[in-house]
């Protein structure tokens, strides 16, 4: 082990001079003979790798030798292991000789390695020869068995390396629990970021996107539903992912927000209603009308989603209004529209005021607004403002449907119509008449005047009915009603005596100017808006049906109708409409029973006796003769009021029963 | 739309044709006939120039017109031969044409005035002018309520000679011509254009009293 | 009353000089499905639309010089609507600033007279085809993707042919002078179209002398 110290530095000295050689030859080589040192080199590369190779071989023969000796030499108490540690780790050694024997061996003469290996052979030789003398003798050195002593505290030992070891695992969970939680935190981000993604992906299934510059911008206008209004009507969509991981994520949370405009934040909706300066219809249009709570989001809905819809809405009122008031300025009425900031005022009849008004609510300045608006009663038009927005949807529809392609292909964009008036030669007439189109102010106005002529319609039925007993009035709506026409059947009656009087039954049909009344027998009669007119008329019917019930009931009670009319032309004139009268006789021809009803001077009634029943009658010189007493005798008025009956056919039935000999 | 006869009225002996044009607007008013603007049809010539390869259309004539009552379209139409329904572009497709078809400036002729609405007649009574002066007197009647020439020929006569008298003229050609008799704007233009030949006819040969 | 002079009389006609910008390309067959789902992606959205359309060319020739040529089309699956009588100018390939080609173009819609009342004007018919195909539409800009038709018994538009195995694609808009700001949409909706179909300006000479 003497020579161990300078071994790095021998070993490296000796590589070079084996590669110094190497490289020497094949320098040589290549100067000598250029041409053909290319093609002898590969040849000369493998033989001289062979030649080291063999050197080597041979080094390390000689090699094993010499370690063993040295072996030997240093430690001589372990001879038992020597063999196999030497076999086991040759390497270092073996380089260890080789560069020794290079530096201070400098080859004199061919066999000198040899010698030297023989020499040194012969020493160990020597040694061992000596070693095993003196353990022979057993004078100086004895050899024993070596005790085996237990490995030092092996549980200790063991302990240790338990501990050791479950460190190691420890470490290499804490490690492992290190980066899990990393990459939950990371994974989250991520999770958010592909939350992001795909609330995208959904937006973009209802919405139309498009990408300007690093921005997403949306369209939440109804332009590619035909909308014309000019609102650009954008929103923008931002992501929401930059949220403080440590708080609380709210639970409505969106990794996806949108930015809508701030013209169409908060709530709007269009308010139709009809006023009247009079407050004689008190419930006209009085609904009353709790204020539209504030949307909550459907659950399974986004957040985005109803803000969107919600600023789509305000869009769509806007739009309306817009057309609305455009054309109130533009209509020429002989009563002007007049449009007034959120208001457009138009007076559909007279006396009667239509208003349509947008109401924009912006969220913050609500709950102020909300208390204002509790004050007074709603009067909101359902039918109309649901009306006007089916209308912007036909118009959008419209603008279309009309753009169509052209054909042939080659022809310019246009209305089709358009393209047809030169060629087929459209006079002008004809041009005005496709020109013309009739508006939403126009169209909403003529609902309008309807909806109220059947509201006022109905409420003069009603207070008729309920002013007036008898006879009755009955009014059957029909439910099937189109925007511009409905239609109601009324009957009159009498309470209990449905079935046998059934004279009146009119048809009355509401359009948007008048009341067109059919009779049952079919003549048409054509009443304005003005709400007298109906009145008067069915006043005049009602007491038309008490003389017809007369009729009806004379005819059950077996009594002769000797004369009828609807249309008196004696005594006091009514004020409306016309007398009636009708005159039954008994069945036995004694009685006579004549009725007068006016729609204003009432009901009269007078029976006409016999002339033998008349006992404070005048003698008559003229008729003495007893057949006279057969005639008929003077009226006398009955005291209508006075008369036991509930109605006016049930005392005219009384009176005909009384008046009748019991058979 | 309806049926029309276009004919023309001479000037009265001794007035000008102003002033026939007004005796005969001021009868349809006291008809009771309503003013209802004006209108007016113009005619414009057009031969193929010289240029043009083709021997046989040499001597035809194109005349290209407009009728305010149709003011969308445009009539081409050669005498006797097929007539073009077109819009107002045709105008500037024949700019195009220029190098091909020439049009004589001073052959333009047109028909202007009053437009009387009597219930279901339109009457137009026009001065035809070629050029600065006036060289005679349309009267366009129309029965509008009808398409079908032959059925209203016998009314419009009647309502004619109400106010036209002697000068009724006789069954356009127009309306024996069609085998459908329903009668469409472009026999209208045709009338309008027979019309003008005719007047252009007489101004070659002197015409006394027109003036 | 004097009738007023002629002068005074307001001049009668439509558009005036309309100029149509257009580029062009063509697709085969086997890509035609790829294009046209582009293109309904890309339009307005309306009904995506077929037509079929029946061309005849007539010529007025002048003794010397190029002949005049005017372009009848009349829908044929659409018989209702009016003939369309077109006339294009010469092409103008312009400078590269330019991204379409430009020509002076005449719209006419006309009754459907216009075939025997051309031939009464002296034009000569001097060819004819069919035209299949479907028209998007962008705002202002029309995108026609059709196939021509050899029409192989004059005047059937049931016996005919195809003249190729692609179809035509070309994009058009039909605006007043002066509008070149108009081809730079054209050339950017050109653009996304790529490379699907490359639309570019062809210059109908240079065809010619090929």
């Amino acid at each position: 082990m003497l020579r161990g110290r300078p071994k790095a530095l021998n070993r490296r000295v000796g590589a070079r001079a084996w590669g110094r050689g190497g490289v020497g030859v094949r320098e040589g080589r290549e100067v000598g003979g250029r041409p053909k040192a290319r093609s002898k080199r590969r040849v000369l590369i493998p033989a001289l790798k062979e030649a080291r190779e063999e050197a080597r071989r041979r080094d390390r023969g000689m090699e094993f030798q010499t370690v063993g000796s040295e072996r030997l030499k240093a430690r001589p108490p372990m001879i038992g292991r020597v063999g196999q540690e030497t076999w086991s780790r040759p390497e270092p050694t073996e380089r260890r000789e080789r560069a020794a024997m290079v530096k201070f061996q400098p080859s004199l003469w061919p066999w000198d390695t040899v010698r030297n290996n023989l020499r040194s052979t012969l020493t160990e030789m020597c040694v061992l020869y000596d070693v095993l003398n003196v353990l022979k003798e057993k004078k100086y050195m004895t050899l024993d068995p070596v005790s085996q002593e237990p490995p030092p505290s092996k549980q200790v030992l063991q302990l240790c390396g338990k501990k050791k070891s479950l460190a190691g695992a420890a470490q290499i969970l804490l490690k492992g629990a290190d980066r899990l939680s990393k990459s939950v935190a990371e994974n989250q981000e991520h999770k958010r970021q592909r939350d992001f993604n795909s609330e995208l992906l959904r937006l973009r299934q209802h919405w139309k996107l498009r990408k300007v510059g690093d921005k997403l911008l949306g369209d939440l206008s109804y332009r590619s539903a035909g909308s014309l209004f000019p609102h650009h009507g954008t929103f923008e969509v931002i992501k929401n992912t930059d949220i403080d991981p440590d708080k609380k994520i709210p639970d409505d949370y969106c990794p996806l927000d949108v930015v809508i405009p701030s013209d169409l934040e908060g709530s709007a909706y269009i308010k139709v209603s009809i006023q009247k300066q009079a407050p004689d219809i008190g419930d006209l249009g009085t609904v009353n009308l709790l204020r539209r709570p504030t949307q909550k989001p459907k659950p399974g809905t986004a957040h985005w989603q109803t803000k969107l819809e919600a600023a789509q809405s305000v869009l769509l009122c806007k739009e309306i209004f817009a057309q609305l008031s455009r054309e109130a300025v533009q209509i020429k009425s002989q009563i002007p529209h007049i449009v007034v900031k959120n208001q457009i005022i138009s007076q559909p009849f007279p006396g009667l005021q239509l208003s349509i008004s947008l109401c924009h609510f912006v969220n913050d300045k609500k709950s102020q607004k909300v208390s204002v608006e509790n004050q007074r009663p709603d009067d909101h038009l359902y039918v109309l403002e649901h009306n006007l927005h089916q209308l912007m949807r036909e118009f959008h529809k419209q603008t279309l449907s009309s753009s169509m392609m052209p054909h042939p292909a080659t022809a310019p964009f246009g209305l089709k119509r358009m393209r047809v008036v030169g060629p087929q030669a459209y006079d002008k007439g004809e041009i005005s008449a496709l020109q013309h189109n009739e508006g939403l102010l126009e169209k909403i106005i003529k609902q309008a005047k309807h909806i109220f002529l059947r509201r006022r319609t109905a409420w003069t039925i009603d207070s008729l009915a309920s002013r007036i007993e008898d006879p009755q009035i009955q009014a059957h709506w029909s439910n099937i009603n189109d925007v511009y026409e409905s239609s109601v059947k009324v009957l009159i009656t009498s309470q209990g005596y449905e079935q046998i009087c059934k004279s009146i039954q009119l048809q009355l049909i509401i359009g948007v100017e008048q009341i067109k009344v059919v009779h049952r027998d079919g003549r048409v009669i054509t009443l304005s808006h003005q709400e007298q007119e109906l009145q008067d008329f069915l006043l005049s019917q009602m007491s038309q049906h008490q003389v017809h019930a007369v009729q009806q009931l004379a005819k059950v009670m077996g009594w002769h109708l000797l004369s009828f009319s609807s249309h008196v032309g004696l005594g006091p004139v009514e004020s409306i409409g016309n007398a009636s009268a009708i005159t039954v006789a008994s069945p036995n021809g004694e009685y006579s029973i004549s009725v007068r009803n006016g729609p204003e001077s009432g009901c009269k009634v007078v029976v006409q006796f016999p002339r033998s029943q008349c006992k404070d009658l005048p003698k008559s010189d003229v008729m003495q003769d007893s057949k006279w007493n057969h005639l008929r005798g003077p009226f006398k008025e009955v005291l209508w009021s006075k008369m036991e009956g509930r109605n006016f056919v049930y005392k005219m039935e009384l009176l005909m029963a009384a008046l009748a000999p019991c058979p | 739309m309806g049926v029309c006869v276009v004919s023309q009225i001479p000037a009265v002996e001794g007035k000008s044709v102003q002033q026939t044009v007004e005796m005969i607007t001021k009868k349809l008013e006291i008809l009771g006939a309503v003013k209802q603007g004006t209108f007016c049809v113009d005619c414009e010539t057009y031969h193929a120039a010289p240029i043009v390869n083709n021997s046989g259309q040499q001597g035809k004539l194109m005349y290209v017109m407009h009728n305010t009552e149709y003011p969308a379209s445009c009539f081409a139409l050669f005498e006797n031969g097929p007539c073009l329904v077109a819009d107002t572009n045709f105008d500037t497709l024949m700019i195009k044409l220029k190098g091909f078809f020439q049009n004589a400036k001073s052959n333009k002729i047109e028909s202007r005035g009053q437009r009387y609405q009597f219930s279901d007649f339109l009457v137009k009574v026009g001065t035809v002018t070629m050029g600065p002066s006036a060289r005679g007197i349309s009267v366009e009647v129309e029965y509008c309520p009808s398409i079908v020439s032959n059925d209203c020929w016998n009314l419009m006569m009647e309502f004619m000679q109400s106010f036209m008298g002697s000068h009724t003229p006789g069954i356009p050609s127009v309306f024996t011509a069609k085998h459908d008799g329903i009668y469409t704007p472009t026999d209208t233009v045709i009338q309008y254009m027979e019309l003008f030949n005719k007047i252009r006819k007489q101004q070659q040969a002197p015409v006394s009293g027109m003036r | 009353m004097e009738a007023p002079p002629v002068t005074v009389l307001p001049v009668t006609g439509g558009t005036i000089n309309m100029m149509e910008y257009i580029l062009q390309g063509s697709v085969l067959d086997q890509s035609l499905e790829s294009l046209l789902h582009r293109l309904r992606g890309l339009c307005d959205n309306m009904e995506p639309e077929t037509f079929v359309d029946h061309e005849l060319v007539f010529l007025l020739k002048a003794q010397q010089g190029s002949p005049f040529i005017l372009r009848a089309r009349r829908s044929v699956d659409k018989p209702t609507m009016p003939w369309h009588l077109r006339y294009l100018g010469q092409p103008e390939i312009g400078d590269k600033n330019r991204s379409a080609l430009v020509r002076n173009c005449v719209d006419v819609a006309t009754s459907d007279t216009l075939n025997e009342f051309l031939i009464e004007m002296g034009f000569r018919m001097d060819h004819e085809f069919v035209v299949k195909g479907h028209i998007f539409r962008k705002g202002m800009m029309k995108i026609v993707v059709s196939k021509v038709f050899r029409i192989l018994l004059q005047g059937n538009t049931d016996n005919i042919e195809p003249l190729s195995l692609s179809y035509l694609v070309e994009l058009n808009v039909v605006a007043p002078p002066g509008q070149d700001a108009v081809s730079d949409d054209m050339k950017n909706f050109a653009e996304q179209l790529k490379p699907l179909v490359h639309l570019e300006k062809i210059d109908p000479k240079r065809l010619h002398q090929a």
